[in-house]
C-alpha cells in the first residue's frame, strides 16, 4: 500500500516546481495544464545499461492526471474527480490494476492541492532545499520513506518553474532519471483524457 | 439394491479422486542412445556459451485467485552466481539480491512485501529453474510420446526435471516432485539463437498446487558480455 502511495507521490512531484511559493525558487508560471513526453532511465549497479522507458504525462489543475508509459511495459495511471485508476498491459490488453491503494491516493491528492497553492514547503514528507538556482533537493523526513528514497533532485529548465529532469536516488548506485521534452503549457484538454484508457 | 448403488457410486468417486491429471504426472520416456540429444539440452542454458549474461524481462505475476502485478526483472548470470532485481514500471527498486554458487546470498534491498525470506527462496528457485542446468546426479536422454526429445535429470531425492530442447520451435522445462507430480513448468516461445542457445522472447512459468502462480515473462533486452 505504502509503495503505491510513494510511486504516485513521486510522479506528482513533476508538477511541484510550477508552484513554488519560496523566494529562493523561481517565480512560478500560472498553470492550468501541462503535457510532455518523458524518457525514464533506470540505473542499477548490476545493469549493463539502463532500462529505458518512454511515455507521456498530462496534468490539468486542480487534480487531473494521465501518466502513460508506452514502452517497455504499457501502463496508464489516471486521476480525476478524486478517483484514481491504474491500467497495465496483460496479454496485449490494458486491464485495470486492482492492487492500487486508492485510499492512499486521497492523501496524495490532498498534497498536490497544497503544492498548487504554493505551499510546497509545508510538505510533511520531504525537507526542501535549493543547492543552486536550477536545482531543488528533496530529502525524506520519515525514516520509512528514507529506506526507499535517499533524495530527489529536481532540475529546472530555463523557463521559470518548468522541469528538465527529475532524479530519484535510492542509494549510491541506484537511481531513476526522468527527462522531459516537448512540453506544452495551458492547452485545453478534454476530460476524457483523464477518465478513459 | 440401494446399498449396492451407493457402494458403486462411492467406488466411482474414489477412483476419480485418486486419478491424478495425466498431464501432471511424469510421462513415460523411451530411452535413446547414450549421447543423443545431450548437447541440445545443455544449450538450453545460455551459460554454456561462456561470459556473463544479463536478461531484462517484463514479468506479469498472477496468483491462482487472479491477483497479481507487473514488474521489470533483471537477471545477471556469471557462471553459477546470480544477481537479480525487481523494479516497478515507474522505476522503484523493490528487490535486489546476489545468490552465489555456494548457496550463500546477500539481500541488498527488499521493500515489503518482498522482504520475506520465502520470497527470496522462491525467486531464486524460479531463476535457477529457468537459467541453470538441473543439478540431477543422473541424466537420461530419450523421447516422449509425440516424439519430443527429452533429457531427464533425476535428483537424489527422486525428483525429476525434464528438459525439452526443441518443442514447438522453442523449449520446455518441467519439474516433478519425488511423487512424480508436476511442480513447475517453463514454456519458452519465439526462440532465437544466440551462440548455441535458444533464447525465448517469451517465457511462461507455472507452479502447481495450492499456492500456484504464473509468471509471464517478455524479454526486453539481453546482453552477453565478458
Amino acid at each position: 500500500m505504502k509503495l503505491k502511495f510513494l510511486i504516485v507521490t513521486l510522479l506528482l512531484f513533476l508538477f511541484v516546481p510550477v508552484c513554488f511559493g519560496r523566494t529562493a525558487a523561481p517565480e512560478p508560471v500560472a498553470l492550468q495544464s501541462i503535457q510532455a513526453d518523458f524518457i525514464q532511465e533506470k540505473h542499477l549497479k548490476i545493469l549493463v545499461r539502463p532500462i529505458i522507458s518512454t511515455g507521456t504525462f498530462i496534468f490539468q489543475a486542480p487534480q487531473s492526471l494521465r501518466w502513460e508509459y508506452r514502452t517497455p511495459v504499457p501502463s496508464i495511471l489516471l486521476m480525476h474527480g478524486g478517483r484514481v485508476k491504474k491500467f497495465i498491459e496483460k496479454d496485449s490488453l490494458l486491464v485495470e490494476d486492482k492492487g492500487m491503494g486508492l485510499d492512499s491516493m486521497q492523501v496524495v491528492l490532498g498534497e498536490i492541492s497544497n503544492w498548487l497553492d504554493g505551499r510546497f514547503s509545508d510538505n510533511d514528507m520531504f525537507s526542501v532545499s535549493f543547492p543552486d538556482k536550477s536545482t531543488v533537493l528533496l530529502t525524506p523526513k520519515e525514516q520509512a520513506l528514507a529506506g526507499m528514497i535517499s533524495k530527489i533532485e529536481l532540475k529546472l529548465a530555463d523557463r521559470k518553474g518548468l522541469l528538465d529532469e527529475v532524479i530519484i536516488f535510492e542509494g549510491p548506485d541506484s537511481y531513476t532519471k526522468m527527462i522531459f521534452k516537448n512540453r506544452a503549457l495551458n492547452k485545453e484538454i478534454p476530460v476524457s483524457v483523464f477518465t478513459d484508457k | 439394491m440401494k446399498s449396492y448403488t451407493f457402494c458403486l457410486l462411492f467406488i466411482l468417486l474414489f477412483m476419480v479422486a485418486c486419478a491424478a491429471d495425466p498431464q501432471l504426472r511424469l510421462p513415460e520416456m523411451t530411452a535413446a542412445e547414450e549421447r543423443q540429444g545431450k548437447d541440445a539440452c545443455a544449450d538450453v542454458f545460455p551459460q554454456k556459451n561462456g561470459g556473463k549474461w544479463q536478461f531484462v524481462h517484463s514479468i506479469d505475476f498472477t496468483m491462482k485467485d487472479g491477483s497479481g502485478t507487473t514488474v521489470v526483472g533483471v537477471t545477471t548470470l556469471d557462471k553459477n552466481d546470480i544477481e537479480c532485481a525487481l523494479v516497478t514500471v515507474e522505476g522503484l527498486t523493490l528487490f535486489e539480491a546476489a545468490f552465489r554458487h555456494d548457496k550463500s546470498f546477500e539481500i541488498r534491498r527488499a521493500i515489503p512485501p518482498f522482504d520475506k525470506p520465502e520470497f527470496a527462496k522462491g525467486l531464486i528457485n524460479d531463476i535457477r529453474a529457468i537459467f541453470q542446468p538441473p543439478q540431477g546426479t543422473k541424466m537420461q536422454t530419450g523421447q516422449l510420446a509425440g516424439a519430443a526429445s527429452v533429457c531427464r535429470y533425476i535428483e537424489v531425492d527422486g525428483s525429476v526435471v525434464d528438459v525439452l530442447p526443441d518443442i514447438d520451435g522453442c523449449l520446455q522445462i518441467k519439474s516433478y516432485n519425488p511423487d512424480l507430480i508436476l511442480e513447475r513448468s517453463i514454456t519458452g516461445r519465439s526462440c532465437r539463437e544466440i551462440g548455441s542457445s535458444p533464447i525465448p522472447d517469451y517465457i511462461e512459468l507455472k507452479t502447481f498446487g495450492r499456492t500456484g502462480y504464473t509468471l509471464k515473462m517478455t524479454l526486453i533486452s539481453i546482453d552477453n558480455f565478458k
